[in-house]
């Protein structure tokens, strides 16, 4: 699929991996707030650290002075780490008042993102957000009483709706309302939910479900389709006398285990049996047999003759060499 | 994005460019040669004869017995729709398909679609090497097995699979079941032969693209006398088999194309030795790296990297900036948010599915180009895990307790 990144988004890239001079990746060594988010089996990953400047005894009142990124993800992810960590140095302001950096303007800073890639900024939005609930932690500031739920803001445990990326329904509502998500697509730029194996989408609770509770909306009518179950094929039925498959297999198994199993064993060599149909018997000769230049003869000679002779004169031996 | 005239191009198994030869011979065409080849006129026959003449060229590169079991198309995915549907058709009794969890889409959506329609379909696992199992394959015949599509070279790894030995299993089993092979990413790569070690396939599938031929062409092999009806419908051409007025141009350079493939098949050893030494030298100066398919019997031309730790978009985009065009299998250089279905088949550590690049040489490439590659690699690489939470710069290795951190939490 084409790129479509803007210059800034290019720009901020290839600063980073260049590590040009006021690029932000690093991990300041002893943190005032410390935030994870996404994972590498999701495809990213960031781990976001800043320090603050203290003036006077009111923890409100630390400014953000410095931010660094440790990121895993592809370009927009790593421009998206790049980009909030200068917005932050560039503003310089409290972390309470970093909470209402949102995602939309990390996208502003970075001149638009592709609407797939909306969800990098979504990363970078959500490690801030845990990065300042840790400084509140740390710095006994009770977020609570200013207003902020510090549970809203990262925890969402509960059911998982996305499995394949690990997505909690709490988490799924409180986005989709925060970034006013209305479809599915939607949903999956922005938070990824329902991009992978896209079980979720439809299922009883799925994506469709939590969309239509929230916004209200009911889903069309829409039947199944009926998808016919193949024609089951009648097996032949089957003489008084003759085998049945089962049979027929048991007792090929136990001539080549008694006769032809020590029989090439002697010389070296072994037998492994990969199917059988009907009255073929495909298998693979192993050990000298395999390299024997005979190994043709070998089978018809030693592995067939003894099926025929003790089993079914209509066995056909078939060598698989793969 | 920067577009640089001398870039170095490994991106074959995409797209390769088209040669100077094959265009020569495709311009007329497009010139006082326009004529519709089954126009009565005198003037229209030069095109018939262009065409008779590539179906001879593409025949002989594939070693088919006939010419007239050549049938031009638009590309492998109009053939790989077309010998699905078309085996199915004329098989109604039987509603069973048989094929592989890493075809290219143009199989296995296909596939898919046909579950829609209520076919059952088998898909064969691959191992970590992404080999198939020819007991899984025997295991699966059905006695309504239809088809069998089993691709011949990935075009992600370049694992190849013998297709010529599991096709004569599956004919000993029941030889009504229409073996296919979708051979994009093999014709005119090796040297293969529908009379000798393809000889019980009944459908062969290819692209004019990937071969130097211009895209919107490709052939078909149907064997005289296999079970299978025409897919597209609407005209006489390629005698009532595939209806549509011909890509007259293109078929030209196609054939032309094969000739060429023919001519180069030297090269392949040449292509060979290249993907030798990048494999080595890149294991040699990078550490946590998989070569995907190592171990399986690959193309000459196609080498796919897994790196741990950095993801494959950041990878392209940085060697963009250095001249290089490749590709990757990760999630964000496909539009999904899934890595490549291939390389999750072969269960390729999480770890290192998204950081995945596929390098695919061709006849052009050349030396030089590949030790630039050899040069820039391993920079790009350190420069994306000096970012990655997970790599720590100063050991060069993984950050201490990251795989405890990641196994603990999604293993």
């Amino acid at each position: 699929m084409p790129w479509d990144y803007s210059n800034k988004v290019m720009q901020l890239f290839r600063d980073a991996i260049a590590g040009k001079a006021g690029t932000h990746f690093g991990r300041i060594d002893v943190p005032d707030g410390e935030g994870h988010h996404g994972s590498m089996q999701c495809g990213d990953a960031m781990e976001f650290t800043f320090r603050v400047e203290r003036t006077g005894d009111d923890p409100k009142a630390d400014r953000i002075m410095e931010a660094r990124y440790q990121t895993f993800g592809c370009t927009s992810a790593i421009a998206s780490s790049e980009a909030l960590c200068r917005m932050l140095e560039e503003r310089k302001i409290t972390p309470i008042q970093a909470i209402s950096i949102q995602n939309a303007d990390i996208v502003d800073y970075l001149e638009g993102l592709p609407p797939q890639k909306l969800h990098c900024s979504v990363m970078g939005a959500e490690a801030l957000q845990a990065a300042v609930v840790d400084w509140a932690r740390k710095r006994g500031v009770a977020l609570a009483d200013l207003g902020i739920d510090p549970s809203q803001l990262v925890e969402d445990e509960g059911r998982v709706v996305c499995r394949c990326f690990n997505l909690t329904e709490p988490y799924v509502r409180r986005k989709a309302k925060e970034l006013n998500l209305r479809s599915i697509d939607d949903i999956t730029s922005a938070i990824k939910a329902g991009g992978a194996c896209t079980s979720c989408h439809h299922e009883p609770g799925g994506l469709q479900d939590i969309l239509n509770d929230i916004w209200g909306v009911q889903p069309p009518a829409v039947s199944a389709p009926s998808i016919p179950l193949p024609e089951q094929v009648p097996s032949s039925p089957l003489g008084r006398n003759a085998r049945t498959p089962y049979q027929m297999a048991k007792e090929i198994e136990r001539v080549v285990e008694k006769i032809v199993r020590p029989r090439l064993q002697l010389e070296g060599g072994d037998i492994e049996i990969v199917e059988i149909r009907d009255k073929k018997v495909f298998c693979r000769l192993l050990g000298v047999c395999a390299a024997c230049t005979g190994a043709q003869q070998t089978l018809s000679f030693v592995v067939e003759d003894s099926l025929r002779d003790n089993v079914d004169p209509e066995i056909e031996v078939i060598p698989v060499t793969v | 994005m920067t577009m640089n005239q001398t870039a170095i191009y490994l991106d074959n198994n995409a797209t390769t460019r088209v040669a100077p030869e094959v265009l020569d011979a495709m311009l007329p065409f497009f010139k006082d040669q326009f004529y519709n080849p089954s126009s009565t006129y005198p003037e229209a026959s030069n095109a018939r004869d262009a065409i008779e003449k590539a179906r001879e060229s593409v025949a002989r590169l594939v070693g088919a017995g006939a010419r007239s079991e050549i049938l031009f198309t638009s590309g492998a995915t109009e053939g790989n729709n077309a010998a699905l549907w078309g085996a199915l058709r004329a098989n109604p009794e039987r509603r069973h398909v048989i094929t592989t969890t890493v075809e290219h889409p143009a199989v296995l959506e296909v596939a898919r679609d046909l579950q829609r329609h209520g076919y059952r379909v088998t898909f064969l696992p691959v191992d970590r090497a992404g080999r198939l199992n020819a007991a899984d394959l025997l295991k699966a015949i059905s006695p309504d097995t239809a088809i069998v599509s089993i691709m011949h070279g990935n075009n992600e790894t370049g694992v190849m699979f013998a297709v010529g030995e599991l096709a004569r299993l599956v004919k000993r089993v029941d030889p009504k079941i229409v073996v296919h092979t979708d051979a994009t990413q093999t014709v005119g790569k090796i040297p293969l032969s529908l009379s000798r070690d393809l000889a019980s396939v009944d459908i062969l599938t290819m692209s004019g693209h990937k071969l130097h031929a211009a895209k919107g062409v490709g052939a078909m092999f149907v064997r005289r006398g296999a079970r299978w009806r025409p897919f597209l419908i609407g005209g006489h051409q390629e005698r009532g088999r595939r209806a549509g007025t011909e890509n007259v141009a293109g078929i030209v350079g196609m054939g032309r194309a094969c000739e060429l493939a023919l001519d180069s098949f030297h090269e392949k050893d040449r292509l060979r030795s290249l993907q030798s030494r990048l494999e080595k030298s890149v294991k040699a100066s990078i550490p946590n790296v998989y070569v995907n398919g190592e171990g399986a019997e690959r193309l000459p031309n196609t080498s796919n990297f897994a790196f741990e730790y950095v993801e494959g978009e950041g990878i392209l985009m940085a060697l963009v900036d250095s001249g290089v065009l490749a590709s990757s299998g990760s999630a964000c250089t496909s539009g999904s948010l899934d890595p490549s279905h291939v390389l999750k088949a072969m269960d390729v550590p999480f770890t290192a599915a998204h950081g995945s690049l596929r390098i695919s040489t061709s006849r052009y490439t050349s030396d030089a180009e590949i030790d630039r590659l050899i040069e820039i690699l391993p920079v790009v690489i350190e420069s994306l895990r000096r970012i990655s939470p997970y790599w720590d710069t100063t050991t060069n290795a993984p950050r201490q307790g990251v795989d405890v951190f990641i196994q603990e939490k999604y293993r």
